[in-house]
């Protein structure tokens, strides 16, 4: 069954100046996968999320998200979306409840369900103990926590996280995966960069891979390691690849970005 | 590496560090700026210093050769208060950068203690302090020469004490204000302890008249406590000495390094808990309490949309949980207060109009509480910071978010108003009708027009502010003059709408007028928020790299 995707880009590219961020991303993401998107430091990742969910605008290009084209109808589609960006986009000075409540009028929904749904979420996220206290007066991890909460109140079809693992203990991110697998299941599809790439293999389907602002690989994770072992010449010495080994995204993502381990002979002095 | 030389490694390590960071500052316009304002800054200073040094040097000459020594804590007192009240003025509860930070490298304590002592020497407040010291250090050698070896002690002892006095004054002011809410008490008791300034002239106007045994009564009182404190010592220390008392001399002089001791064990003690790592975080450990919370609904406003409302309640909530602003906005209520405590006959000149004429108490309060408000309502998500994402990320327009932080605004507007309105009639009694429905009007004038200028500046040059510190907080440049030349426009056009009244002996005719121009005013208002969606969807990136900044 071919479906059409949920987050396509065609063309997409963001300069600042004579600094091109993005350049030329085709995006194509189905509805219901759990997708990862990676690169070193720098690459375009935020660049590409912000440009997704209406936070920059593209110099050139065209983002569908739904079907809809996000520049032509930002409003239809930010209804159905929810995202979590790099700096979290909370208000400090009001309690969780009282934020997630905002969040879910701000998303359409009625003054009753939006105190339902804070409250289930604040308990869910195990941030309910202390009513009173303000987001501002949160912890890092309780900030992300909130964040995330506040992204899927209205139950979005598509959820984008920037970084959402970022700062959260071993018991919160448990927590954060188990809600955002359980969106996976009922259908929704999950947009999400890391840096932590053993949480994205382990949760993601698909992953693309951005590299000073270019795409350089994209498809399922069997898919990339048969790009990679493609690539591998016969009678490598190098590794996992040639000796038919399955290999981990750490190692793919390497290899494709073209990273190096400089260890040996470098800082004898540690030793 | 030998300890001695291992600590002056560090210590030229974290002199060229901030070198470093100064130079750096400059790589960028904002840098450059700030180091031309710090310039005229400190020019200002140097001349103000120096002109402090010549009346001190010139002053205590005179008291020293006049054999009225005595008086050396007329020119004491001064350095005392500027030394330890100007840095606390002027910082405004901000926090001291980077000596908490230095305690990750391995600095021994009394390198870190000494780092504290460096910075606070290196201050401004500190410099004109002991330029202040020098100056009554040359009058009084000048004056008397033999003086010169004791003063030249007692007063560095005194420079001592005040470093060390100025230095404790932040380390526990660090300690008190680390936490949120300590910061906001501060800022509100700060706030608070500058208004009763206002209320100081007055009050002495009004005890002023007549006899008052009383007040000589006082003066002989703190003249006997301020020579057992600190200035009052060490001028003694000088002024005894001068009249051949030595061994007092020497007594006020034993009693300040005691007090300088005591003081230096204060500063010890709290330098030792920050240097063993105390944890002052906004997250300090507290007893979690299991509390399910009951469904606390959002407000609903029926004329409006539920994001209008959503708004409208988020904005609330911020101001209520907002101390300093707050304050400020009661501003309007508080100057009437002033003004009807001084006395109608007081000789200075506009020092009391308002009880002269009592009808334009009310434009004039109306008028203070707009332009009061105007800080409020030309940085509109200045308070918002990273959360102004939300606003873009979510589904709603931008017309709808400023419709509802402009209802905010209206609300805090008519509410100052009628208060103000209240307190004019129960100091002069009611305002004449025309008086109020002419202002009334002008006030449908001004505000649609400052609302419609606010909303484009909150878009076109907001600044991050963090509503619950008072302090050096940097405002937009653009914001302050455009909002300057805004208010000269609605003050010049109301002066001539009141003058046209004046010249018909009609103040209906001003309110008229006023309705006319606000029927101008208020399109302009819904033009602006018509346009404001494609405003904020072009200036989108400027808005997120300023408020969304560290």
């Amino acid at each position: 069954m071919d479906l059409a995707p949920t987050i396509s880009t065609q063309g997409l590219s963001r300069r600042f100046g004579e600094l091109v961020a993005v350049d030329g991303v085709n995006l194509q993401v189905a509805p219901g996968q759990f997708f990862g998107f990676l690169g070193p430091n720098g690459a375009g990742k935020s660049t590409t999320i912000k440009m997704l969910t209406g936070l920059l605008a593209p110099s050139s290009g065209r983002i569908e998200i739904l079907g809809l084209d996000l520049i032509a109808h930002p409003v239809e589609v930010k209804r159905q979306i929810g995202v979590v960006p790099e700096g979290m986009a909370l208000f400090g000075r009001l309690t969780g409840a009282e934020f997630l409540s905002f969040a879910g009028r701000m998303y359409g929904l009625d003054r009753t369900t939006a105190a339902k749904r804070a409250a289930e979420l604040l308990e869910f996220m195990q941030l309910a103990d202390q009513p009173k206290k303000l987001v501002t007066d949160y912890s890092h991890g309780m900030q992300k926590k909130l964040a995330l909460a506040a992204a899927v109140i209205h139950g979005p079809k598509v959820l984008f996280l920037d970084e959402p693992f970022e700062g959260v203990d071993a018991i919160a991110a448990g927590t954060l995966k188990s809600m955002l697998q359980g969106m996976i299941a009922r259908g929704a599809t999950i947009f999400l960069t890391s840096h932590v790439l053993e949480i994205v293999e382990r949760l993601c389907s698909h992953v693309a891979i951005i590299h000073q602002g270019r795409l350089v690989a994209q498809g399922s994770l069997e898919e990339l390691r048969a790009g990679v072992a493609a690539d591998t010449p016969t009678g490598s010495d190098d590794g996992a690849a040639a000796s038919g080994e399955k290999l981990t995204l750490e190692q793919l993502f390497l290899r494709i970005v073209g990273g190096t381990r400089r260890t040996e002979q470098e800082l004898s002095w540690l030793e | 590496m030998n300890l001695t030389l291992h600590r002056r490694a560090q210590f030229t390590a974290i002199a060229e560090l901030r070198w470093r960071m100064f130079v750096n500052g400059l790589r960028t316009k904002r840098g450059k700026l700030e180091l031309f304002s710090r310039i005229i800054v400190t020019a200002a200073f140097s001349i103000g210093g120096l002109g402090a040094f010549v009346a001190a040097t010139g002053f205590s000459w005179y008291l020293v050769s006049q054999g009225k020594a005595e008086y050396l804590p007329l020119l004491l007192w001064p350095v005392f208060f500027f030394w330890q009240v100007f840095p606390v003025m002027a910082t405004a509860f901000t926090n001291n950068p980077d000596s908490g930070d230095l305690l990750r490298f391995p600095l021994n304590y009394s390198s870190y203690f000494l780092i504290r002592l460096a910075y606070g020497l290196c201050d401004p407040a500190s410099a004109l302090g002991c330029l202040g010291l020098f100056g009554v250090l040359l009058g009084t050698s000048f004056a008397r020469p033999a003086l010169f070896p004791w003063a030249l002690l007692v007063l560095l002892t005194f420079a001592l004490f005040n470093l060390v006095l100025q230095q404790t004054i932040f380390a526990w002011l660090e300690r008190w204000l680390a936490q949120r809410r300590t910061r906001e008490i501060m800022g509100v008791l700060f706030i608070l302890f500058m208004l009763s300034f206002q209320l100081i002239g007055p009050m002495i106007e009004r005890t002023g008249k007549g006899q008052h045994p009383e007040l000589g009564q006082a003066a002989q009182i703190v003249t006997q406590v301020q020579a057992v404190l600190p200035p009052g010592i060490a001028a003694n220390a000088i002024a005894q000495t001068a009249h051949a008392q030595f061994l007092s001399g020497i007594i006020s002089l034993f009693f300040l390094a005691v007090l300088t001791t005591a003081i230096g064990l204060l500063l010890n003690l709290r330098l030792r808990a920050q240097f063993r790592g105390e944890n002052l975080s906004e997250a300090a450990a507290r007893p979690a309490v299991a509390h399910l919370q009951g469904l606390q609904l959002g407000w609903n406003l029926s004329w409006f949309s539920p994001p209008v409302a959503a708004v409208f309640e988020k904005e609330v909530r911020y101001l209520a949980r907002s101390g300093p602003m707050l304050l400020t906005l009661i501003m309007p209520i508080f100057m009437l207060l002033v003004f009807r405590l001084s006395p109608v006959s007081s000789m200075r000149p506009g020092s009391n109009f308002l009880s002269r004429t009592p009808e334009l108490a009310f434009p004039t309060a109306t008028a203070y509480a707009m332009l009061v408000l105007t800080n409020l309502l030309y940085n509109s998500f200045g308070g918002d910071a990273a959360g102004v994402q939300f606003f873009f990320a979510s589904p709603v327009t931008f017309r709808q978010i400023m419709l509802g932080k402009n209802l905010t605004h209206t609300s805090i507007l008519l509410a100052n108003t009628l208060l103000a309105w209240l307190a004019i009639a129960y100091f002069w009694g009611p305002p004449a009708l025309a008086v109020s429905i002419a202002t009334l009007a002008a006030l449908l004038f001004a505000a649609p027009l400052n609302f419609a200028a606010g909303n484009l500046l909150s878009i076109y040059s907001p600044k991050k502010r963090d509503f619950s510190t008072f302090g050096r907080q940097n405002v937009s440049q653009t914001t302050v003059l455009a909002s300057l030349g805004i208010q000269i426009v609605i003050v010049g056009a109301g002066a001539a709408v009141f003058l046209i009244a004046r010249l018909y002996n009609n103040l209906w005719i001003a309110a008229l007028l006023f309705l006319v121009l606000a029927a101008i005013s208020i399109p302009v208002y819904m033009f602006v928020l018509r346009q404001i969606d494609s405003i904020a969807i072009e200036r989108r990136e400027t808005m997120l790299a300023e408020l969304c900044r560290a």
